[in-house]
């Protein structure tokens, strides 16, 4: 793109920090722990009321303190899923050890992706709320200048990428476009939603929602489980990272989107294979070279049917392990792709696969290694991570090993 | 390595498309409120349209007001959706008899990338598609997203805009009381080398403030735009803001006075479009002015959500129409 070779370090765009607030753990060493034993965040929802479904059950995160990680800003004037989101940018900021000094000292892009923004918020207003702070705080805008507020930072693009499902993955394109380029010194990039009612019924009404737990790929499943939280990364330079000595968890190494501009729910088989084509291209990656597909993987019967005849499209009969991470953390919406990117990098880092849980019997028509179960090592190398959403809304991120020696 | 603004229309409180909206800013009437007689089955026909709200409604029309020609492109759409939308649905679902007897074709609808998703179903647009969300600064957002993608070499021609409904919802959530506006207003953006064009996008630059220190982060902003762009303050020739906006360029101005253009003074508070319409204003100006070729316009816009930013456009000399030989 910029005619630079891709070998050039300020060219190259690493991963130095990562944030992760999820069902299975908050704090990204919790995560990684719930990652490798294939922990199941699923239970019975308690962030809205729930009489009258049937069946009820979700991926809610539990044992969130939002005060003992959100420093500068009051949490009562953020919704619950800016809470998320900045919380998550702390602990991703404290793991790539910025300082205040370098927070300020260049050009800053916060991109945040969501599904729902505040409509938790929202949902409460319709409800009867009249709590002026709660309207105040609703605008999803305040996902991302929430996050450049809390670092008091104010040389800073800050956008919310409402991309519905897929957007975690659109923000950490965009962070990977903006640092290519030499235009943003550092990128903090993710995802964050919080659990709603809205979402919930909409789903429930499409008979997606599963009445238990969710299987990817498996023969019997039944559907998504709703969930939540944050996955924040910092993206950098491979010049800048090695300039201050920063320990690189995994490197960025391109990404695709397009649109189906087919159907507002379903996903295009053809079009999701393009994606894929594209990110790879991007990232100058061979199929033959991917290791892992972390897939988008809801536990739908025709996501997943579609998803894995993408994949067979691209790879061919043998395609790379397939997982689905949202069987163990549920579909996090907006924060899904976002939390699936952290799962890649710390997968490539420390070495092992994350497991597609709650599996029994693989469906013959998707045809895929999901790695049931449980985890297992591996040597990986290159990683890549789906998002699909509503609107044919496709974005595909490569990610691979760094392997230079860390500071 | 700017972008070229080539065309654009708009449906706004004026009326439907670039002509309404030319001729409303021309006569300088107030009209701020709805895109009068706007109906989505009325403007897009009855198919594909019972479940349609107003603000995917606005974006579908404006964006076929420019795809003629187009056989792959994409679209960045600046907007934070219908939460009139997501809030009807919550009622629906908390007023009936069981919480999920609620419309499942109207779920799409609650969801922000609605808008650009159906400007993709009904016009065919497979390339790059995003939506961004930057409350009054989206517009701007939008461009600096879609001037990354043609920048990557991940988009050729795009269709680049923002969109707004009015609503007793959004009424409910304003928090400055504005009288509130509505529209969709939507640019195609050629990558840098067309010939063609109105106007070369030269630079784009944002802010995040907290209330009293907006001031001073858009001058800041401005200073940035002015140092990439190569310019001076008074190499702008016209401008169109908004009072947020008084104190930081009564100090980058001084004594220097470029024109400056009334917008949601006359079309209301049109929140996540309002950038984008200043753009349009800015661009009609130039049409009326050929004095103004050549020379910069600026565009700001402040968000009481934090986000701030502004764009330096380089006008250039509209095209001699011409009139092909039958």
């Amino acid at each position: 793109m910029t005619g630079q070779p891709k070998t050039d370090p300020a060219r190259r765009v690493v991963i130095t920090g990562a944030g992760a607030i999820s069902s299975i753990g908050v704090g990204t060493a919790e995560f990684l722990a719930g990652l490798r034993a294939g922990r199941r965040g699923a239970g019975p929802i308690t962030a809205f009321d729930t009489t009258g479904f049937d069946h009820a059950n979700g991926c809610e995160v539990t044992g969130f303190e939002p005060e003992r990680w959100i420093e500068r800003l009051d949490p009562v004037e953020l919704g619950p899923a800016a809470r998320f989101a900045v919380a998550a940018a702390r602990m991703a900021v404290a793991d790539a050890r910025l300082t205040p000094r370098e927070l300020t000292a260049g050009h800053v892009l916060v991109s945040v992706g969501t599904t729902d923004g505040e409509t938790r918020d929202l949902d409460r207003l319709v409800a009867g709320d009249t709590d002026l702070a709660v309207a105040r705080r609703a605008s999803p805008a305040r996902l991302a200048t929430s996050v450049a507020r809390e670092f008091a930072v104010t040389d800073v693009e800050a956008m919310t990428v409402p991309t519905a499902c897929a957007a975690g993955n659109y923000a950490i394109g965009y962070g990977f476009d903006a640092i290519r380029a030499g235009e943003a010194d550092l990128a903090f990039c993710g995802g964050a939603d919080a659990a709603c009612l809205k979402t919930f019924a909409g789903f429930y009404r499409l008979g997606t929602i599963a009445p238990d737990c969710c299987r990817p790929f498996d023969v019997s499943r039944k559907g998504i489980l709703t969930s939540e939280g944050a996955g924040m990364l910092v993206l950098e330079s491979l010049a800048s990272a090695l300039a201050r000595g920063a320990g690189i968890h995994a490197e960025v190494l391109g990404y695709g989107l397009n649109c189906d501009a087919h159907h507002p729910v379903a996903p295009l088989q053809e079009s999701v294979a393009d994606c894929m084509r594209l990110a790879l291209a991007d990232a100058g990656v061979q199929p033959r070279e991917v290791d892992l597909v972390s897939a988008h993987g809801t536990g739908t019967q025709a996501n997943d049917r579609t998803e894995a005849g993408a994949i067979h499209e691209v790879f061919g009969d043998r395609p790379p392990r397939t997982v689905s991470m949202k069987s163990m953390l549920g579909h996090a919406m907006g924060a899904a792709s976002a939390l699936a990117a952290i799962g890649c990098t710390l997968a490539l880092e420390h070495g092992f696969i994350p497991p597609t849980v709650n599996h029994v019997e693989t469906d013959p028509e998707c045809g895929l290694d999901c790695v049931p179960n449980q985890a297992v090592a591996a040597d990986l190398r290159i990683v890549q991570n789906n998002g699909l959403a509503f609107g044919g809304n496709n974005s595909v991120v490569v990610f691979g090993r760094y392997e230079g020696v860390a500071a | 390595m700017n972008p070229v603004i080539t065309a654009w229309s708009a449906f706004s409180p004026f009326g439907a498309g670039a002509d309404a909206f030319r001729a409303g800013i021309r006569a300088g009437v107030p009209v701020p409120g709805l895109v009068p007689g706007f109906d989505a089955r009325a403007v897009l026909g009855k198919k594909g349209t019972r479940s349609m709200d107003r603000v995917t409604a606005l974006s579908v029309a404006v964006t076929g007001e420019l795809t003629t020609g187009l056989s792959t492109a994409g679209l960045v759409l600046g907007t934070t959706g219908s939460v009139q939308s997501t809030m009807d649905f919550t009622r629906s679902s908390l007023e009936s008899e069981r919480p999920f007897y609620v419309d499942a074709a109207r779920f799409p609808s609650t969801v922000m990338n609605c808008a650009a998703g159906q400007c993709a179903i009904w016009h065919q647009l497979k390339g790059p598609n995003a939506t961004v969300a930057g409350g009054r600064v989206s517009g701007l957002l939008a461009l600096n997203y879609a001037r990354r993608l043609q920048a990557g070499g991940r988009a050729g021609t795009l269709l680049c805009g923002a969109a707004e409904e009015y609503s007793a919802a959004r009424a409910q959530l304003s928090q400055d009381g504005t009288v509130l506006g509505e529209g969709a207003a939507m640019l195609r953006l050629e990558p840098p080398g067309a010939h063609d064009g109105l106007a070369d996008v030269v630079a784009l630059e944002f802010g995040v403030h907290e209330a009293a220190d907006a001031g001073p982060i858009l001058l800041s902003c401005m200073r940035r735009a002015l140092e990439k762009a190569g310019a001076k303050p008074g190499d702008i020739g016209v401008l169109a803001t908004d009072r947020a906006a008084d104190e930081a360029l009564a100090e980058l101005f001084g004594d220097h006075h470029p024109e400056r253009l009334p917008c949601a003074t006359l079309i209301g508070d049109t929140s996540a479009a309002a950038a984008t319409f200043q753009i349009l204003a800015v661009l009609t100006a130039a049409e009326d002015d050929s004095a103004l070729a050549g020379r910069l316009a600026l565009v700001t816009a402040v968000d009481h959500d934090g986000s701030l930013g502004c764009a330096l456009l380089r006008l250039r000399r509209p095209a001699p129409i011409t009139v092909s030989a039958p």
